[in-house]
């Protein structure tokens, strides 16, 4: 009776879509402006309006996960680090310089003496160590936390694990102690043997931990210190704690009282090593963050991670204000009236569901480079609405997949149109524990039989993919490359799986699609490539796979429990520039991929690539380990994402990058259209270099 | 009167509490987590996130913890948005929602009770019939289209007016838009339950009456016909009301407006229990109230009902 009209936002999207479909027949036919889309007239201040995305969960750095906060928070937070806005490498940002070991497990990082809060508190090293701390702090309870694991003792401490100390002595329990020598060459060998123990919490840690005492190259036994260029001479400099940090590994057993008796009781040596002994829980003063002297912070891990400092720029490892925490609570610091921010932006006002407003800091250490006045960031959740703002001139910026892909036609030849790749891949991932998909001749049958470059091509905003890391964007990494696309042969290799006539050719008859699914959470493009999938596999051998999509959280849940049979819709997007970003995904027995694939082998791959110092030499051997799980199928690789967003010409220095992360303080308003972008700005050198 | 009044408003309260539980139930029952999302958390990491939040403890006592809370008027805080409280949420988001929803009705009542009362008085001519066709088509044209067709004419097309936002909020050319487009339907629903009411009205034996008296025809209709025939559109009132002050889900979307609507399809999205139970509590509790209301009118307005 009350009209009201409740829908679900995706029927609403779609609706949208199908309208904007006329929008854009109606717009096309005005001829005021071919070169870009709609409005083109700089704002009026020196502010920029950029559309990020919808509300943001809350302005603590280590909070959110997700990207669209990640883009506001690199205007209100800095870390060691800032992401090159063009080539995404590390650049100095609160650090000024950094020096690594020579087995690039631990990171000593020079802090600039003039880098201030917002409140005109200088920044020292031991911010640093507060904010490492209290984003690895368990009662905290970050969800990017385990991106911090690679620091020693961080996992165990955010795990609330236990360290095994001898009342008498003070003396701690040595992991040596128990695994014993004998097994540790052994351990190496096969890093999953350890890997068999119930609690992964705590196994994980004995892997990584296990990692630097066996890697060979690994100095720690040298007096307590570690070895660095002979140049880096503060690095060097000793103390009680890198003493502690750098003596052989402490026993780590799991916190929780019952799990760690079961796990006991079930290793005799072990037991007999913690009788009389007490359990110390791990506290975050035990890990390996250290602040030298107030501008020397440095970072000790448990295994080498070539990686790392590409990783300081992300926001979980950003710099928040001890000061306004402690006296204002973990989660009330963040209100306008609180808030103490390091960035080259200060927050100004914060409505939520409306706009976040961020002014120029002037206590910013590099104040005088940033360009803008004001950023606008407005909380706009449709992307119908978000083009429409753009348009009419109200927005000068939009996030990275906002451009849908119906309108694509219209909007790709134009000049604002920022077309990059992204370090974000789609694919389909398999149940390889449930028939008939537990067989690798079935995987790679289903693989080949999906024609990737129309996919591509249909797809418009993507490039086709059959590797695992997304194409071209790690310099000098040999990517190998998948299964082409081969119906002929897919259906050999059904064939040869059982799946055959009397003849011995492939027959669909035989194959049992009522034990496959393809499953995807609800969305109209995933619906798309799913539908796009299907008709391939129907098309190339005659198979059809039902299809089911299902509501976001509900589908999370499905697919992570491995509940599904056959495929499920996997994305990925890149925590830092470098392969292994990706890689990690299968690493390790309890790894992330949801697939249930998991080989020692490949552990091993990933083990020695890591702990190789040459930078090529470690590609070559990351790439070889890509290979081989790429062999195995574990995954159909579909395509890599592409930026798909609008810029207007007059808004400079803010480009494509792979993860969409804009260093703001280099991004201006350009009012001489003569230097206006365009197309795609070039990004192949660093800002550095200009 | 007085006691219908009090034990309506008493059997208000174990209404909402009815409706509260089914919605915890509803939740505990959906899978997924507010900290669910594409990465899987390692196991350690959610226990963590269960503990900080006290999702560890047994489910009554959970159940307990927050029903004792409700009762004192508290929801709580959002477990997506850190540090947001419910009580904080709403009393933002719902003057959004109810200025948009109050502005569009009295637009609506307005321009309805005008087109209803004047397409009565000249039945059948084309003034009827043309209002008639274009609350046809209000009705059928839901608000999740005729929203961009008005932001492509007058955002796109001519730049009049923005296309989204709140801005400065009320009033501002940003209201505009989703003020037209929320009240379009209600527009349309009043003029032609005005038009009936009035039809029935100026057939009635005491209008015959006021004409024989020899009143003018403005008269007979401003003093007499009009007061009887809105009752429909009285009666219609409080519900509408109810639905638009408690935010409009498509058009806030649209529009990107801060309202209580966007908060409450998000919130489900992302399971966020206390915003879920806050905003579903409310929703409940406006809705009581305003038929209670619709109920006293009555009482008010028609002599043969007595409480």
């Amino acid at each position: 009776m009350f009209p009201n009209f409740r829908m679900h936002r995706l029927q609403i999207t779609a609706v949208c879509l199908a309208l904007s479909f006329l929008a854009s027949a109606c717009a096309s036919g005005e001829a005021s402006n071919t070169e870009f889309f709609g409005k083109v007239q700089p704002p009026a201040e020196n502010t920029l309006r950029y559309i990020s995305g919808s509300e943001p969960e809350s302005l603590d750095p280590q909070v959110s996960t997700g990207q669209p906060e990640g883009r506001v928070y690199m205007a209100l937070f800095e870390g060691l680090v800032e992401y090159d806005p063009k080539t995404m490498e590390p650049i100095p940002s609160i650090a000024e310089r950094w020096v690594p070991n020579n087995s690039l497990s631990e990171f000593v990082f020079y802090i600039r003496k003039n880098a201030r809060w917002s409140n005109g508190d200088p920044i020292t090293a031991h911010d640093f160590v507060y904010s490492f701390r209290r984003g690895l702090a368990p009662e905290f309870a970050a969800r990017n936390a385990p991106l911090a694991y690679y620091i020693k003792y961080a996992q165990a401490y955010n795990e609330k694990a236990v360290f095994v100390r001898d009342p008498q002595t003070g003396q701690f329990l040595l992991e040596k102690d128990v695994k014993g020598g004998d097994t540790a060459t052994n351990e190496n060998a096969a890093p999953v043997a350890t890997n068999a123990a119930p609690a992964p919490a705590k196994t994980e840690t004995a892997a990584s931990a296990k990692n630097t005492t066996t890697a060979g190259e690994h100095p720690e036994n040298v007096g307590g210190v570690s070895e660095f260029p002979p140049d880096a001479t503060d690095a060097t400099r000793d103390s009680d704690f890198h003493h502690y940090i750098h003596s052989p590994s402490r026993l780590v057993l799991n916190g929780d009282e019952k799990k760690r008796a079961k796990e006991i009781e079930a290793d005799p040596k072990l037991k007999a090593a913690v009788a009389g002994k007490e359990f110390v829980t791990i506290r975050g003063e035990d890990i390996g963050v250290e602040a030298v002297d107030d501008y020397t912070f440095r970072v000790t891990l448990s295994q080498s991670a070539p990686y790392f400092v590409g990783m300081m720029g992300h926001q979980f490892f950003r710099l928040v204000p001890r000061k306004a925490i402690e006296k204002h609570g973990n989660t009330n610091w963040t209100q306008p009236q609180n808030i103490i921010t390091c960035g080259p932006f200060k927050l100004e006002s914060w409505k939520p569901y409306n706009e976040i407003v961020v002014v120029r800091d002037p206590m910013n250490w590099d104040a005088a480079n940033v360009k803008l006045d004001r950023i606008i960031f407005p909380a706009v959740e449709d992307t119908t609405t978000m083009m429409n703002l753009y348009k009419a001139g109200e927005a000068d910026t939009v996030a990275n997949h906002n451009v849908p892909i119906g309108w694509l036609d219209r909007i790709r030849p134009l000049k604002d149109y920022m077309d990059a790749p992204e370090a974000a891949i789609q694919y389909y991932q398999i149940n390889v524990k449930k028939p008939p998909m537990d067989d690798k001749r079935v995987r790679k049958a289903f693989n080949m039989a999906i024609d990737k470059n129309a996919l591509a091509q249909w797809r418009r905003v993507v490039k086709p993919l059959t590797a695992f890391t997304p194409e071209g964007l790690f310099p000098g990494y040999p990517q190998p490359k998948g299964d082409p696309f081969d119906p002929a042969a897919a259906k050999k290799l059904l064939a040869d799986a059982g799946y055959k006539d009397a003849s011995g050719n492939f027959d669909p008859k035989k194959f049992p699609v009522e034990q496959v699914k393809l499953v995807y959470n609800t969305k109209e493009e995933n619906k798309q490539v799913a539908e796009f999938l299907q008709a391939q596999w129907k098309q190339n051998l005659g198979l059809t796979i039902p299809l089911n999509n299902m509501e976001w959280k509900t589908f999370l849940k499905h697919r992570s429990g491995l509940e599904y049979v056959g495929f499920a819709r996997g994305a990925w997007v890149g925590d830092y520039m470098d392969p292994f970003t990706f890689l990690n995904l299968f690493y390790t027995e309890k790894n992330d991929s949801g697939t249930g694939w998991h080989d020692p082998k490949f552990d091993a791959m990933i083990n020695q690539a890591n702990s190789t110092l040459d930078p090529q030499k470690r590609y070559e051997l990351l790439a070889k380990a890509e290979a081989y799980m790429l062999d195995a199928q574990p995954i159909i690789p579909l395509y890599t994402n592409a930026t798909n967003f609008l810029k207007k010409p007059y808004v400079k220095g803010l480009y494509p990058n792979a993860g969409t992360m804009h260093a703001w303080k280099y991004v201006y308003i350009e009012r001489d259209p003569a230097k206006w972008d365009r197309g795609v700005p070039d990004m192949s050198k660093s800002i550095l270099a200009e | 009167m007085l006691n219908f009044i009090i034990r309506r408003l008493i059997v208000t309260i174990p209404m909402v509490l009815i409706v509260v539980t089914l919605t915890w139930g509803l939740i505990r029952m959906a899978p997924g987590n507010f900290y669910s999302s594409e990465k899987t958390l390692p196991p350690a990491v959610e226990k963590n996130i269960r503990e900080r939040y006290g999702l560890d403890k047994p489910w009554y006592v959970q159940y307990g913890k927050m029903m004792g809370s409700i009762l004192v008027g508290d929801f709580g805080y959002s477990l997506k948005y850190e540090g947001q409280s419910v009580n904080g949420i709403l009393a933002r988001s719902l003057p959004v929602s109810a200025i948009l929803g109050v502005s569009a009705y009295l637009l609506a009542l307005i321009v309805g009770v005008v087109a209803g009362t004047l397409a009565a008085l000249k039945q059948n001519s084309r003034l009827d019939y043309g209002s008639m066709a274009l609350a046809m088509l209000g009705i059928s044209l839901p608000n999740f289209v005729l929203g961009p067709i008005l932001v492509l004419i007058f955002s796109l097309t001519l730049y009049w007016l923005p296309p989204a936002r709140w801005g400065s909020g009320f009033p501002s050319k940003n209201v505009i838009l989703p003020i037209l487009t929320l009240s379009a339907i209600y527009m349309a629903y009043i003029a032609r339950l005005t038009r009936s009411g009035m039809l029935e009205v100026l057939r009635a034996d005491y209008i015959r009456t006021a004409r024989a008296k020899g009143l003018t025809e403005r008269d007979v209709v401003v003093r007499h016909a009009v007061r009887g025939g809105l009752m429909p559109v009285v009666s219609y009132t409080g519900p509408a009301l109810a639905f638009l002050i408690t935010g409009t889900v498509v058009v806030e979307r649209i529009f990107a407006l801060p309202g209580l609507g966007n908060y409450f399809i998000n919130a489900n999205l992302n399971r966020d229990e206390p915003l879920i139970i806050g905003i579903v509590a409310f929703i409940s509790i406006m809705i009581l109230l305003f038929n209670l209301l619709v109920d006293i009118a009555y009482a008010f307005i028609d002599p043969r009902i007595r409480y």
